[in-house]
């Protein structure tokens, strides 16, 4: 084990560390400070505390509704992404084909491929087919975007199971879909949960794709975000970037702290 | 572990026999069939809503506000139709919106301008107005009416309001001797280096580099004289602003103490009680506004809605909350006091001081000015 | 085995192979033909086969100054994430701190916080009313505020804070799996504790440094959003010509040709790196 050197070459990486978590989370805190801001304007000096921002972010219809058409959005992909992934996922790790290296690839392309570019393809994709901007191809996009992830997370874990769990069913007389519910599934459910949420936050939070996808009228949290940006720093975006932060951030440790809980119950 | 999964297996297979797996698979299929129907009738629903719901895209800010409170909200009050708001900062971004859109997802523009309703005409994207419904079209000023005929003898949009493109300056710093005289040249003057600011549209770019450059904005000799001034400009500005609010925004903090701006949303600022002030140079670039109305609209709501809007009444009280004056003709219809004193405002109801984008001559030159001009605003 | 080939694999991947082929492949195929179609108006093409597009980018130096531009602010932005996410990266995996979950849980977190939020953050701190402004202000140290928002640093900033977990994330797995008793040996064998980093450390956590910085390459190249929220529009990047190129000027045949040029650019890049790295690291540090 490397021995922790006192020597100021340690202490000049810790003082490094801590410099770099500060610059990670400062601009975070300064967003949530300024939106308890009594001020007119978003930025400093702060006049005093309040919470007229929150109130006025709930009566803007145009970001309820952005949030609305975020969240189902969001977990609609979630589901579907998580099913498809799950069974890429189980076919790349329980089965030996030809042509795996190249499946294996395309699945993770998506991930490689600059999102501008993917923005671009799918916009001409249905340019080409005449069809207009909708919903369902926002979702399909997303889809997109989030399946090779899901694909990776599930790998992971299910190269952890072990086969002979699944083969002791197998030769017991089960089928290999009653395996995979009764074994495989609750096995990889750890997986499973960290994929739907994985997703729903790449859905909830993507904006550089669906800036081109989205239909016209329609915003997502994000874009309209961005929207209200090209006016000004409103202290409203900073209660809305608050919130969403303690969304973004409060349901993943809620998940996982629930996923620690029912871990340790199972055993 | 072994004997666990041994009568686990045991019992999962006298329980789930045939019958009932297809029974469990029937199920799970129903559920995902009732919950795809369910979210499809939730974004059917308001597609088939549309007819209690009229779509409104404006400029945003204290404008819309103005709009909405003293025009649609009443409007809601009275007829029960729902006004759905959009916003936007530049035409040319509706206008490409539009483009890409289904007719029918865009209804009513808060359009900024003959010259961009004869983009909107080329692009086949215009309808007939019945102006029977809409009677109070009878007391808006003749010369608003007749640029729009003339590129289309049936309406499809009801001049609503006027505007000018002026110069606004921050008192603390730019005296008003100094803004008089320098004129549209306080966009370009070194001396406020990184404080000026600009709609980082390409018509009002264009026609300040035209008014810099001494020309004629509405018959350009020498393009590539005003581009050098656009070039000229771009280099002291610290940022062109896109919307409105952000003109606002960027004037009332100080970041910028020069720019070209919106006359109704300088007033504003004046009213808030920013020290700002507005000044027209000789050549200023003045628009007709109107409400447009796009094929695919419900129609008779559109017309219902506009009518409630020129009504004299709703039309002054929002002139007066957006800073505007109104369509309406001074001759027939009684100007308030704060209307009167409204930058841009012509009593004579003729518009003839005011000088206006000759939409013939700029169509033709929109696409390559559009694209010369992003490449410049870019750092070409 | 069955001597047949088991045709199970392929029916768990028909969904999402056809999803890919339908929504990935087929657009990039698209997008190449549409790069020979001819631009008549703003969103207007005729199918006539054209090699004008490609003549204008391949001429015009505007095009090659903004993918100079990208590349050069790219590469800025990976190494300044490398310099400072190296540090950080080193001292959580090195750490005998009892609760090194919680600083990697710390590191985790911004990844979950909006990406826009974050980088409009930034313009609290860099703006004229901004922390930094007004802090030196307040200290006397300046009169007017220094202009640090909509500038090129400012975009570089919010893009290294946007990428800093990819990198320490990268760099922390790989030093990781490094073996300890190797430290222990140079250390044994007379080794300085810099000399046993220079000899041992750095030179096995190189796959997790090039994987951190060619992600962070990649992610910068193709962003359009910061450039946008952080800076002037001669910021501009690549992937704004993109976008308004497609999204504004409508444009089609132009912007699919942009597009492919970006993506090749990458891929490029990419495809050189997979040869002599590898993609497995980038896989680890992604499933994280």
């Amino acid at each position: 084990m490397s021995r922790e050197d006192t020597g100021w070459g340690w202490r000049g990486v810790q003082l490094a560390t801590f410099l770099v978590y500060i610059f990670m989370f400062a601009p975070i805190l300064v967003v949530v400070i300024l939106s308890f801001n009594a001020s007119q304007f978003g930025g400093f000096p702060m006049t005093g505390l309040s919470l007229r921002w929150y109130e006025k972010l709930m009566g803007n219809e145009a970001v309820l509704r952005a949030f609305h058409t975020s969240m189902w959005i969001a977990l609609i992909t979630a589901l579907i992404c998580t099913v498809l992934g799950v069974m890429g996922a189980l076919a790349l790790v329980r089965y030996e084909f030809p042509g795996k290296t190249m499946v294996n690839t395309l699945i993770i392309a998506p991930a490689l491929v600059p999102e501008t570019v993917l923005g671009v393809g799918l916009l001409l994709l249905i340019r080409f087919a005449q069809q207009p901007r909708s919903l369902l191809v926002l979702v399909l996009g997303h889809i997109l975007l989030a399946v090779p992830y899901v694909v990776l997370v599930v790998q992971a874990r299910l190269i952890g199971i072990k086969r002979v769990y699944e083969e002791a069913a197998l030769s017991l007389g089960a089928n290999r879909l009653q395996t995979f519910r009764e074994v495989t599934l609750p096995l990889l459910m750890p997986a499973i949960v960290a994929s739907l949420l994985l997703v729903f936050t790449i859905s909830f939070d993507n904006i550089t794709a669906s800036m081109f996808w989205r239909p016209p009228g329609v915003e997502t949290m994000p874009t309209q975000i961005l929207s209200m940006l090209k006016i000004s720093i409103s202290p409203e975006i900073n209660a809305l970037g608050t919130l969403m932060i303690i969304v973004t951030v409060g349901l993943p440790l809620l998940g996982g702290g629930l996923a620690r809980l029912l871990g340790r119950s199972a055993r | 572990m072994k004997h666990v999964t041994e009568t686990r297996l045991a019992a999962l297979r006298e329980c789930y026999g045939n019958g009932d797996l297809d029974r469990r698979t029937f199920l799970g299929l129903a559920a995902a069939l009732a919950a795809t129907t369910g979210l499809q009738a939730r974004w059917i629903g308001p597609a088939l809503a549309a007819v209690t719901e009229v779509r409104f895209d404006g400029w945003g800010g204290v404008v819309q506000e103005a709009i909405d409170k003293y025009a649609f909200q009443p409007y809601t009050k009275t007829s029960g139709v729902k006004v759905v708001q959009g916003t936007f900062g530049d035409e040319s971004e509706i206008i490409t919106k539009v483009k890409t859109a289904n007719p029918g997802d865009f209804q009513i523009i808060h359009s900024s301008g003959v010259e961009y309703y004869k983009r909107y005409a080329d692009g086949g994207f215009l309808t007939e107005i019945n102006e029977a419904n809409i009677p109070n079209l009878k007391l808006v000023m003749p010369a608003m009416i007749e640029p729009f005929r003339k590129i289309t003898p049936k309406l499809s949009c009801a001049p609503y309001d006027y505007g000018t493109t002026g110069i606004a300056y921050n008192t603390k710093v730019v005296s008003e001797a100094e803004a008089k005289e320098k004129g549209a040249n306080l966009l370009i003057d070194p001396k406020y280096k990184d404080k000026i600011g600009g709609y980082g549209d390409m018509i009002t770019r264009v026609w300040y580099g035209a008014l810099q450059s001494g020309q004629n904005p509405n018959d350009i000799k020498d393009i590539d004289a005003v581009w050098a001034k656009v070039r000229e400009s771009r280099d002291l500005a610290k940022k062109y602003w896109g919307s409105g609010a952000e003109l606002m925004d960027l004037l009332a903090k100080g970041e910028i103490v020069v720019t070209d701006a919106w006359s109704g949303r300088i007033a504003a600022l004046q009213q808030q009680g920013h020290p700002i002030a507005y000044l027209d140079p000789p050549g200023s670039y003045a628009w007709m506004e109107d409400m447009l109305v796009l094929k695919g609209a419900p129609m008779a709501e559109c017309e219902q809605l506009i009518n409630f809007m020129l009504d004299p009444q709703t039309s002054i009280a929002v002139a007066e909350g957006q800073n505007y004056p109104p369509a309406l003709d001074p001759g027939k219809v009684e100007m308030t006091e704060k209307i009167k004193k409204l930058p841009a405002f012509d009593p004579t109801g003729s518009m003839k001081a005011l000088t206006f984008a000759d939409p013939n001559y700029w169509a033709p030159v929109t696409d390559q000015w559009t694209k010369q001009w992003d490449r410049i605003a870019k750092g070409a | 085995m069955s001597a047949v080939p088991d045709r199970r694999p392929w029916l768990l991947l028909a969904p999402v192979l056809s999803l890919l082929t339908v929504l990935l492949v087929v657009p990039i195929a698209i997008m190449v033909v549409f790069t020979f179609y001819t631009f008549v108006t703003a969103g207007v093409e005729k199918p006539i086969l054209t090699l004008a597009n490609w003549r204008e980018f391949l001429s015009d130096p505007y095009y090659h100054g903004f993918l100079w531009k990208t590349v050069r602010v790219a590469t800025i932005t990976a190494l300044v994430c490398a310099v400072m996410g190296y540090p950080a990266a080193y001292f959580i995996a090195m750490t005998r701190f009892r609760h090194k979950w919680l600083l990697l849980l710390l590191l985790i977190v911004p990844f979950w916080i909006s990406f826009t939020i974050r980088t409009f953050s930034w313009i609290h701190i860099l703006g004229e009313q901004g922390v930094i402004n007004v802090t030196l202000i307040e200290l006397g140290l300046i009169d007017h505020p220094i202009r640090m928002l909509y500038t090129e640093g400012a975009v570089v900033m919010g893009m290294v804070h946007f990428l800093l977990p990819y990198m320490v994330l990268n760099i922390y797995v790989s030093l990781e799996g490094i073996d300890r008793n190797l430290i222990s040996a140079a250390r044994t064998l007379g080794c300085t504790g810099w000399q046993a980093f220079k000899e041992v450390s750095l030179p096995l956590s190189l796959p997790g440094l090039l994987a951190g910085l060619l992600l962070c390459f990649v992610l910068a190249a193709g962003s359009y959003v910061t450039p946008q929220i952080l800076g002037s529009s001669r910021d501009a990047l690549f992937g704004n010509l993109v976008f308004d190129t497609i999204m504004s000027e409508l444009n089609w045949p132009l912007g699919a040709t942009l597009s492919i040029v970006l993506l090749v650019l990458l891929g490029i890049i990419s495809v050189v790196y997979s040869r002599y790295m590898g993609l497995s690291q980038i896989f680890k540090g992604l499933s994280r």
